[in-house]
């Protein structure tokens, strides 16, 4: 049925795909509507095509797991370029993610950390702010402070001050314990958490997979099922052939037989 | 408010970490449907996936919008597609979809489909595939593009690289193959 002669003056194929994905040039849409009208061989074809993009319109990719391509750490399976260099990058933006109220407080934290390690000692005095560090000079410069009674004047006039830096470094240091007793804490409780959650995904996993088996289940009865239906269509087909034949067959022998009959009638009445 | 995928870019290149993974939100779908398609395995098209914001991350201080950020997206994942099967150096592999729950679905009070229907729509969808795994590379790409991503013509012959003419002979002739797969198998 190919062989209709097609008169269209244009690229044939180019033109039907143009039409068909409404992607044409008015003018040329316009000349081949008033061509298809005459053409058989065109409309045939451009109703195939349509139907073929019906059929490509049902099929569907299988649902991802979106989570696991935002978060590959909790994918089940990567390949290894991809992972570590989308973990990389998901690193830099998770700290990104941290909220400023957060990232402030660690960084006090950290200040005070810092502080506390490096016995740091302000002063104001006199001679203005100062502010010293380690651990030696703290202790002499207490020394040295009670040498003279001009000395110990100052200390007694320095007193509210050195009471108020005393208070901040013991609160310091009682922080500090706190923050490295919740520190050793973390990892026995994240073990149980990792125990949990490894637990958890197991059950997922599992869930998963027996639902997967009970749909593969169900799928395989039902194509029985249709194939069980196909076979018997085609047997009850077969059959109701075959007894039409066996009608037919017997119908022209006692065709055959009441000829014969007739006949021998007709020898008998003659004589 | 809904930004634009270029006004996203921009948010993105001055440091803007949630316009990003807005772009990711917007973007993820087409772009594992396509690589899906493409290459048919569920797991290496969710890789290609990732990787491929993971490529767009990496390269958005150098995007400069010359072409449409999906364009730009489209032209990094059908690339590592392209990658992906010279490396595995095959067709796409078929495989049977597995996004219909039967279970649940003949459970239902009111399903909308038997499981006959259901079992033939899955028939044609797999046929589909086989057809589509046919084709060569050119072909299946610019069908892809074509029918599930809705590029003009002349959005798909910039992202290949090849003259608009050329886009429409491949889709005749993918689609033309398509159509004598699927007519071949409807008689057996």
């Amino acid at each position: 049925m190919n062989d209709i002669a097609c008169t269209y003056g244009g690229d044939r194929e180019q033109t039907l795909i143009a039409y068909l994905y409404n992607d044409i040039d008015p003018a040329e849409r316009s000349i081949f509507d008033a061509h298809l009208v005459m053409c058989s061989r065109c409309r045939r074809d451009l109703d195939a095509l349509d139907g073929v993009r019906t059929q490509l319109a049902r099929w569907s990719p299988p649902e991802p797991d979106f989570e696991s391509i935002r978060n590959p750490r909790s994918a089940p399976r990567q390949t290894p370029g991809a992972l570590s260099s989308l973990k990389g990058a998901h690193q830099s933006l998770s700290w990104r993610a941290v909220p400023i109220w957060a990232q402030v407080a660690a960084a006090l934290l950290f200040l005070g950390v810092s502080a506390a390690i490096a016995n740091l000692d302000v002063r104001y005095d006199q001679n203005g702010l100062t502010v010293r560090t380690g651990w030696s000079k703290a202790v002499n410069s207490t020394a040295t402070t009670a040498n003279t009674p001009a000395d110990a004047n100052r200390a007694a006039g320095d007193a509210p001050w050195r009471a108020e830096l005393t208070a901040l470094e013991a609160q310091l240091r009682s922080e500090i314990r706190s923050a490295r007793a919740a520190a050793a804490s973390v990892p026995t409780r994240s073990a149980a958490a990792t125990d949990a959650d490894v637990l958890r995904r197991v059950h997922a996993l599992i869930d998963e997979s027996e639902r997967k088996q009970q749909r593969e289940l169900a799928l395989r009865v039902a194509e029985v099922f249709r194939d069980v239906n196909a076979q018997r269509q085609a047997d009850l087909t077969k059959i109701d052939r075959n007894l039409a034949f066996i009608q037919n067959s017997t119908g022209v022998e006692i065709l055959k037989q009441r000829e014969a009959t007739n006949y021998l009638m007709k020898v008998s009445q003659r004589r | 408010m809904t930004w634009t995928d270029e006004e996203l870019v921009a948010r993105s290149i001055s440091g803007d970490a949630d316009s990003f993974n807005e772009l990711v939100l917007r973007w993820e779908r087409p772009i594992y449907a396509l690589a899906y398609r493409t290459i048919g395995r569920e797991e290496d098209a969710r890789d290609v996936c990732q990787e491929t914001f993971l490529r767009a991350f990496r390269a958005l201080p150098g995007f400069r919008g010359q072409a449409k950020f999906s364009s730009w997206l489209y032209r990094i994942a059908l690339n590592l597609c392209r990658d992906w099967v010279r490396r595995e150096r095959r067709a796409p592999v078929v495989q049977a979809p597995e996004n219909v729950d039967l279970i649940e679905l003949a459970a239902a009070e009111e399903p909308s489909e038997s499981i006959e229907d259901l079992v033939a729509r899955k028939d044609l969808m797999k046929a589909v595939e086989r057809a589509m795994a046919l084709l060569p590379e050119e072909q299946r790409t610019a069908i892809i593009l074509k029918e599930y991503h809705g590029l003009t013509f002349q959005e798909i012959a910039d992202l290949v690289g090849c003259p608009l003419s050329t886009v429409k002979t491949r889709l005749y002739q993918g689609l033309t193959v398509i159509r004598r797969e699927l007519a071949r198998k409807a008689k057996t």
